[in-house]
């Protein structure tokens, strides 16, 4: 049904005759154009976004059903205090931690260095206030081409540590003749305060970048690290926490 | 023309039809801003929104999904429920159970695990996204730290979930996570026995862990959504470009 069109009511002779509607012709059926009152650069949420939402929800729906068909979930013995499996994992979320764990104090892994790293996370926006870049992924090339420095930065020097501390090893050089702090303490975190200021440093050096960019390196370097501690945890510790290739590693989750 | 006289047309011209919904079929703008205006559900959505807002490529549906996923574990959690005796002499029997005898369970207990994986991930993209596209500068600080708090909550939740099954993988996961709690500078043994609830993980820690995970936190996860999304409304919408 097309629009019905009122005239406009109210007293006549209220509107003047130039300014008065006039109805031309009543057409039955549906109109081609609509009249709207959408800004040029605005949709109805009806149909626009709820068709969205909805295919969305049909294709996970669809996904985790043919998940779940295909692969079952793993249920091991039944839970067993004096049987130890080797190695022992936490959840695949918080394996990174249990991987820093390996290279430095638990309470420093454990406790320290997430609750810094959520604390930092939370004050965000408190560090970059300007309303520069909003909506804009990366917010400007030179965003981008920071954004791709820090993955590289991080991704290398995490995967480095790692390897330097299994085949090298802070705490097996050191062990017995230095006090326990030094190793546990004082070389990761002085390691991780270094290397976090080196990024900036170089950051600020190659891109003389905004806040936001500078922001944007660090928490960079945070996700890449996080992804690769989770997958060197998850994937490449075996038996003993000893590093392995992942096709040797049991799957445990 | 006359409009021809369907089932449909009968079911919706109904008194009790109309007394449920309010408006028109949405193929007008009026009644697309009514279907809107008029759901308790389908309000949280403004009636007229930003082009690029519904842009796939833009959120990539994440915060959409990290809500489905959180859905899908509401119902399939309350179903495994049914099943499941928090307690150390039967979980892991009632697992083996819903796995090998109850009417679609092994389907509910793997969706649950997979919508579960699903939901870290999803939020964890969702920060990321949020992130990468400066949706937490002015005035939306506030709603970051909402978020930064839902990420714990999944945490949490996904965390408490997984002692449940009472196996090998659930037992040393817990005890190898509340050993790290345990290593927190001061109140590091008060926290992990306040997690554990005894020396040892047993039948304190599942009925801990199993209240936490079916009550509290995904009550405290909606009550955070609840106001996460509202804000969203407050604050001008979903971000864009200036």
């Amino acid at each position: 049904m097309a629009e019905t069109i009122q005239r406009p009511s109210g007293p006549a002779g209220s509107i003047s005759e130039e300014k008065r509607q006039r109805l031309l012709e009543l057409v039955r059926g549906r109109t081609a154009a609509r009249p709207t009152d959408l800004a040029e650069d605005e949709v109805m949420v009806w149909p626009s976004l709820v068709v969205v939402e909805a295919l969305s929800a049909v294709v996970f729906t669809f996904l985790l059903l043919a998940t779940a068909i295909l692969i079952n979930a793993p249920l091991a013995e039944i839970a067993n205090p004096t049987v130890t499996p080797n190695p022992s994992k936490a959840p695949w979320y918080f394996l990174n931690l249990q991987e820093l764990l390996l290279h430095m104090h638990p309470s420093l892994a454990g406790v320290i260095v997430p609750t810094i790293a959520l604390v930092a996370i939370g004050a965000i926006p408190f560090i970059d206030r300007s309303p520069l870049g909003v909506g804009i992924l990366f917010t400007s090339d030179k965003g981008k081409k920071i954004t791709i420095f820090s993955a590289i930065y991080t991704f290398v020097l995490v995967v480095a540590l790692i390897l330097f501390d299994e085949f090298v090893g802070v705490t097996a050089t050191l062990q017995g003749t230095v006090p326990e702090v030094v190793y546990q303490y004082i070389i990761p975190v002085i390691t991780m305060l270094a290397l976090i200021a080196l990024l900036g440093l170089l950051i600020q050096r190659i891109f003389q970048p905004t806040r936001r960019e500078m922001v944007m390196a660090f928490f960079t370097g945070f996700v890449v690290a996080f992804f690769v501690l989770t997958v060197v945890g998850t994937a490449f510790r075996g038996t003993g926490m000893d590093l392995f290739w992942p096709w040797d590693v049991e799957s445990a989750h | 023309m006359r409009r021809e006289h369907t089932i449909a047309d009968r079911v919706t011209s109904s008194a009790l039809w109309r007394s449920i919904v309010r408006h028109g079929y949405p193929d007008t703008q009026r009644n697309q801003a009514l279907v809107i205006a008029s759901n308790v559900f389908l309000h949280l959505h403004p009636v007229k929104i930003k082009r690029y807002a519904t842009k796939v490529t833009y959120t990539f549906c994440l915060g959409g999904l990290s809500f489905f996923m959180f859905l899908v574990l509401t119902l399939t959690g309350v179903l495994l429920m049914f099943y499941y005796v928090p307690s150390t002499d039967q979980a892991y029997t009632n697992m083996q159970e819903i796995e090998a005898s109850v009417t679609f369970g092994m389907l509910m207990r793997n969706m649950h695990r997979y919508a579960a994986h699903g939901m870290v991930i999803a939020v964890f993209l969702h920060m990321c996204r949020v992130f990468y596209t400066g949706s937490y500068k002015p005035p939306r600080e506030f709603n970051w730290i909402v978020g930064v708090i839902l990420l714990v909550l999944t945490f949490l939740l996904s965390f408490t979930g997984y002692l449940l099954p009472w196996d090998q993988l659930a037992y040393w996961a817990i005890t190898v996570g509340s050993e790290m709690a345990g290593a927190a500078p001061i109140v590091g043994e008060q926290a992990q026995f306040l997690m554990v609830g005894d020396y040892e993980i047993g039948q304190a820690t599942l009925i801990r862990f199993y209240t936490l995970h079916v009550i509290f936190l995904p009550l405290a996860a909606a009550l955070m959504m609840a106001v996460h999304f509202w804000r969203i409304r407050k604050d001008g919408g979903i971000s864009g470009p200036l």
